[in-house]
């Protein structure tokens, strides 16, 4: 996984952190920005846990952007709208 | 002066707080039986043109808390739950079991619950099974991730099925658990929501209700919050009131209206059914979201309290799951398509809390020796279960150099999608919340219908016995037998 967090993917996860209640919040904001630098994330590869969430919280949205996704064989957008035309034919709610 | 202005009083038959698994079903039952009901559901309705498959997004928009509430304890145990017209059935990913009939006998010997036997509840699961066209999923739509199961449990002689779920048209989308793109999971935001509403039920979401009002020992109805346009304050004046705002939120709320605590037992006995997920790098391409997540089950030692459920989801949520770090994520990810996923629940014995701490809920729950030890065994089986099957490379939630014999409570990497108990049932009012028709003891007129009423652990997915219990309160109240049905229900369009 490359380390540079496309906007897409950024954005997302800016959302999903402020979605966390306190104090979560402000942690998992702290082990982003640790994670996005080089000298945070050697701080963090010293704690196997924490390092794993922040690794995880920083792939997460890096996987949220088609750009990464779409080579994986993952395509949300044609998901979405399949379920929209589906639901538009069939009436379904 | 301003605020008097904005409150807004309602006179109903039934006020019932939460559009969930257990409220959204009592509240049709009785508006179609023909009372006046009002539903008051704190999160919003969602409309499905909005859903995206993006995890990410979806998790922040259709979970509380963004899917990160959290209890303490060793380990830390994740506890999505969902919000909004559906409550956890919007996000869930639709398994239905029916209520395993060596738990409702435990429910009779230890709880004093004997109304609550197979044949009572039949005709409550069936025409909740009618309502939202319960099937089993085929190996078709199951896709290649189940089929990795299979192969493994096959290989090694372990007893194995295809799920039953609440679907209707699924084409396989993936992504269950963050909105159904096609509606076809049949959640009761578009089964049971619809059919009260066209049975004249007011339907009102985003109101957060503060107090259950009692007066005499007897319910008068709840006051509210409305968030969102215009805000202010309703009163709803109904004789009958029904709890369902879900097993974290309930204990709160009839905290703060000063009920339920007779028995001390409110807020106390929380089971979760602790999981965790294991990947597999097989030779195959797997492409697990391809299909549904949650289709396949091995249930050879589920009389230990273990059973393995099928999971799966797109590349951003496995990269959150994935127990590795670095270049190892890295390496894993990039072969995305030929990872395969499984998960690991737990019939819990450990029992946890919840209380109220400025106003959001603080939930307590350690993991005991017993459970440690079922995860233990688990894993290993898990793994047993993969190579079987042909695995390549088997990534456990474990640490680096723990192995499943070595792995303590802090080492376990835990999830859980179940919580129970926290306003059980007991037939005596010393010992349960509430009752075995699920009335609160000590009052006339409220009652609790989602999963705080569940009284143990079930060992299996919950939401079927949420809803069965959940009609059988609802032709109760209606002085009522529930029909025998074994036929589809229609939903209102």
């Amino acid at each position: 996984m490359s380390r540079a967090t496309p906007d897409l993917g950024r954005e997302g996860l800016d959302r999903f952190v402020d979605a966390a209640p306190q104090p979560a919040r402000s942690s998992l904001r702290l082990l982003v920005a640790l994670e996005r630098r080089p000298r945070g994330r050697r701080l963090l590869g010293r704690a196997h846990t924490i390092d794993q969430l922040a690794n995880g919280l920083l792939a997460m949205g890096h996987y949220e952007d088609p750009a990464n996704a779409l080579p994986l064989g993952w395509d949300a957008d044609a998901v979405a709208a399949r379920g929209r035309a589906l639901r538009r034919e069939e009436g379904r709610p | 002066m301003s605020r008097r202005r904005e409150s807004r009083v309602i006179e109903a038959d039934v006020c019932v707080v939460g559009a969930g698994a257990g409220g959204a079903v009592a509240a049709a039952e009785l508006a179609e039986g023909g009372m006046d009901v009002v539903v008051l559901e704190q999160g919003p309705h969602h409309d499905a043109d909005r859903f995206s498959a993006r995890p990410l997004d979806m998790l922040a928009r259709l979970y509380r808390d963004g899917g990160q509430t959290t209890t303490l304890g060793t380990p830390p145990i994740l506890l999505p739950l969902g919000r909004g017209l559906g409550g956890t059935t919007l996000v869930n990913s639709g398994t239905c079991f029916r209520t395993p009939a060596a738990v409702l006998e435990r429910w009779q010997r230890e709880f004093g619950l004997e109304a609550l036997t197979e044949d009572a509840l039949d005709p409550c699961f069936a025409r909740v099974e009618g309502a939202l066209s319960i099937a089993e999923v085929t190996p078709e739509l199951a896709g290649r991730n189940a089929a990795v199961a299979r192969r493994g449990a096959e290989a090694l002689g372990w007893s194995y099925g295809y799920l039953r779920r609440n679907a209707r048209g699924c084409v396989g989308s993936g992504v269950c658990a963050f909105g159904c793109p096609t509606s076809a999971k049949q959640h009761v935001g578009i089964t049971y929501v619809p059919r009260a509403e066209a049975a004249e039920a007011q339907v009102i979401a985003g109101a957060d209700v503060r107090h259950v009002l009692v007066e005499r020992g007897a319910a008068r109805g709840v006051e509210a919050r409305l968030v969102g346009a215009g805000g202010g304050r309703l009163q709803v004046r109904a004789p009958r009131v029904i709890v369902a705002c879900g097993t974290i939120h309930t204990p709160l709320l009839l905290a703060r209206s000063g009920l339920g605590r007779a028995s001390g037992q409110l807020g106390r006995n929380l089971a979760l059914h602790p999981a965790t997920g294991a990947f597999a790098l097989m030779d195959e391409v797997v492409d697990m979201a391809r299909g549904v997540p949650q289709s396949f089950y091995v249930d050879e030692f589920a009389s230990e309290g273990i059973m393995f459920e099928g999971v799966a989801g797109p590349p951003s949520y496995v990269a959150m799951s994935l127990p590795l770090s670095g270049k190892r994520h890295a390496a894993a990810m990039a072969s995305y398509r030929n990872l395969a996923m499984f998960g690991l629940m737990v019939s819990d014995r450990s029992r946890g809390s919840v209380r109220a701490l400025a106003g959001r809920p603080v939930i307590r729950y350690e993991l005991v020796e017993e459970d440690v030890a079922r995860f233990r065994t688990g894993l290993r089986r898990m793994e047993e279960l993969f190579r079987a099957a042909g695995a390549r490379e088997v990534y456990l939630g474990l640490p680096g150099g723990v192995t499943p014999e070595r792995a303590r409570a802090r080492d376990l990497k835990l999830m859980a999608f179940h919580p129970l108990g926290t306003a059980r049932a007991d037939a005596r009012p010393g010992h349960g919340v509430v009752d075995g028709d699920l009335r609160l003891h000590g009052v006339q007129g409220v009652h609790v219908a989602d999963g705080s009423v569940v009284p143990s652990s079930l060992g299996v997915n919950p939401q079927l016995t949420i809803m069965a219990l959940a009609t059988r309160l609802a032709f109760g109240l209606l002085g009522r037998e529930v029909p025998h049905t074994h036929e589809e229900i229609p939903c209102p369009s």
